[in-house]
């Protein structure tokens, strides 16, 4: 089933900010069309890269701080996070090549974050 | 399977009012909804819950500082600005035939959309 961890406000920074892996975050909500359509390209991602991207999300109803924080306007958005910082931001439903060619620029050539 | 919370779904009232509205707009700007009806369904249900709790049926698909400051400002009140202006509804639920995931429907019953949002 899906790899794809569902964080909270509460739990963001540590699963997150100090993750070793890249992190890829789908911010998401339950009545967003577009969300239901990315949802299983995440899941896909989850699975491809299993041992080089942590692939978790969060439901911005529920963590409203977090969506603040890094200025979520529009649903879904996956940002990829690398060190503890934001490094690429992806908006809407996107096609999981795109997807997957954002997130190559991120993992180490050998495979290994 | 653990600790599945679901979101509580918008009044009968106003989604009925929802769903006549899409269906109307839809037809009235040559729309139409997503080829998959899932999608569909949870924005109707979304634009009735925002209705019900803010009166004014604020765009599903954004996350917002202040809701009701939203609302007054109205700019993602459904039509929303960019709908009215250049027929973009990011929330996928009027499509231009020319997008990929527009399907050949400008309607949708109360049961198909309660039948998915249930499983929410």
């Amino acid at each position: 089933m899906s790899k794809v961890v569902e964080i909270s406000d509460a739990n963001f920074k540590q699963e997150v900010l100090e993750s070793s892996l890249p992190v890829l975050v789908d911010f998401w909500a339950p009545w967003c069309g577009p969300c239901r359509m990315v949802a299983p390209v995440v899941s896909e991602i989850a699975e491809l890269y299993e041992s080089t991207v942590k692939v978790v999300k969060i439901n911005t109803d529920e963590n409203p701080n977090v969506a603040s924080q890094y200025g979520i306007r529009s649903i879904p958005t996956l940002m990829i996070f690398v060190g503890g910082q934001r490094v690429d931001t992806v908006v809407g439903a996107v096609p999981k090549s795109t997807l997957a060619s954002t997130l190559e620029k991120y993992i180490p050539e050998n495979g290994i974050a | 399977m653990t600790e599945i919370i679901h979101p509580t779904q918008a009044s009968d009232k106003n989604l009925e009012a929802m769903r006549h509205f899409s269906e109307q707009y839809a037809k009235r700007t040559g729309t139409f909804f997503c080829v998959d009806p899932s999608v569909t369904a949870v924005v109707i249900e979304g634009l009735a819950k925002h209705k019900d709790e803010l009166g004014a049926p604020l765009c599903p698909c954004r996350h917002y500082e202040n809701k009701d400051a939203e609302v007054a400002i109205a700019f993602w009140n459904c039509p929303c600005v960019p709908m009215r202006e250049r027929k973009e509804c990011h929330c996928m639920l009027f499509l231009t035939p020319d997008n990929d995931f527009a399907g050949d429907r400008q309607d949708i019953a109360f049961d198909e959309i309660r039948a998915v949002t249930n499983q929410v």
